[in-house]
């Protein structure tokens, strides 16, 4: 990764162009030109670099609600808890942490009492007990912008 | 209120866009609508905040933020959300929310922070901690990702 390509990420991660042509914008922006940025942009892509380029929403705003989850899972479970869990599509996010809550999942859903039933389903199917449901009641920041 | 149009302007859009000259112009094609309605529409969602941030997501593990760390804070209620605003202001945290507590987990306030290494991410919660006046916390690392997507909203009905 170059300059060019640092300045190209730090100009797309928000506020992409929404005009007929997105990256001659970018590219009148920067002081390239568009094919250089297709194609820098392209190859960024290709090495995994950039997940993905589209509109990331407010859930509540479309008549869902989300949540963070975390349950005590021991550790010859976790394969298969996580699988149990993530056939959910409302599960977005799961990482496993070094905590005795060791699995951490965000949670979608139209309404909290699916989340709930949910996480009841799962710990039958999993028979993982200790899972908790901690809905966000403020939020003071979200920004996943990364200056490289 | 979402019309049925925006619904599938949001399904749409929560993919992956082209990486091509015209990129908005495939989508309008498949939706039905001019190019022209397709850029109104959007920017009428952008400014509506129901589009919180549209642009590229990166993979931070392979942009040289290798760590990231939950940091769990307990946090007096009273005085909540002047840490919480404090350490919102802090770069390298990404987000910042507060949650009740339950009975066995007693922590309120949470940071995401993501830094080089583990090392820079004690250092960054020691900061937010001393800014903040708060001295019980613990962090959290991820050990293994075992799923990242981004939500499917109003998924299109299969055709047929």
């Amino acid at each position: 990764m170059d300059d060019k390509d640092r300045a190209i990420l730090n100009r797309i991660q928000s506020d992409f162009p929404i005009t007929s042509r997105p990256f001659l914008a970018i590219a009148n922006d920067l002081g390239f030109s568009e094919n250089a940025v297709l194609e820098r942009v392209a190859k960024l892509k290709k090495r995994g670099i950039i997940r993905r380029i589209g509109g990331n929403f407010v859930p509540e705003k479309l008549g869902f609600i989300s949540t963070l989850c975390a349950a005590k899972v021991p550790n010859h479970k976790i394969d298969s808890f996580a699988k149990a869990v993530n056939r959910y599509p409302g599960v977005t996010h799961n990482y496993e942490r070094d905590n005795n809550y060791n699995v951490w999942f965000t949670f979608i859903a139209p309404s909290m009492d699916e989340i709930e039933n949910n996480l009841k389903q799962i710990s039958i199917d999993t028979g993982v007990k200790d899972i908790i449901n901690l809905p966000s009641t403020k939020v003071f920041k979200i920004k996943a912008h990364f200056d490289l | 209120m979402l019309s049925e149009l925006e619904k599938k302007i949001i399904a749409q859009l929560q993919d992956d866009i082209a990486i091509t000259e015209r990129p908005y112009l495939a989508i309008s094609k498949q939706l039905n609508i001019s190019e022209e309605t397709l850029l109104k529409k959007l920017k009428d969602l952008y400014k509506r905040g129901i589009i919180r941030r549209f642009g590229a997501t990166i993979r931070h593990q392979k942009s040289g933020f290798q760590a990231n760390a939950m940091v769990a804070w307990q946090v007096d209620e009273d005085h909540i959300d002047e840490a919480g605003k404090k350490m919102a202001s802090f770069k390298a945290v990404t987000h910042c929310y507060r949650r009740n507590p339950t009975d066995d987990w007693p922590y309120n306030l949470y940071t995401m922070i993501h830094a080089k290494n583990e090392k820079s991410c004690w250092e960054i919660a020691r900061k937010l901690a001393q800014n903040a006046s708060v001295d019980t916390y613990t962090l959290l690392f991820s050990r293994k990702e075992l799923k990242k997507t981004s939500m499917k909203y109003f998924p299109a009905e299969k055709d047929g």
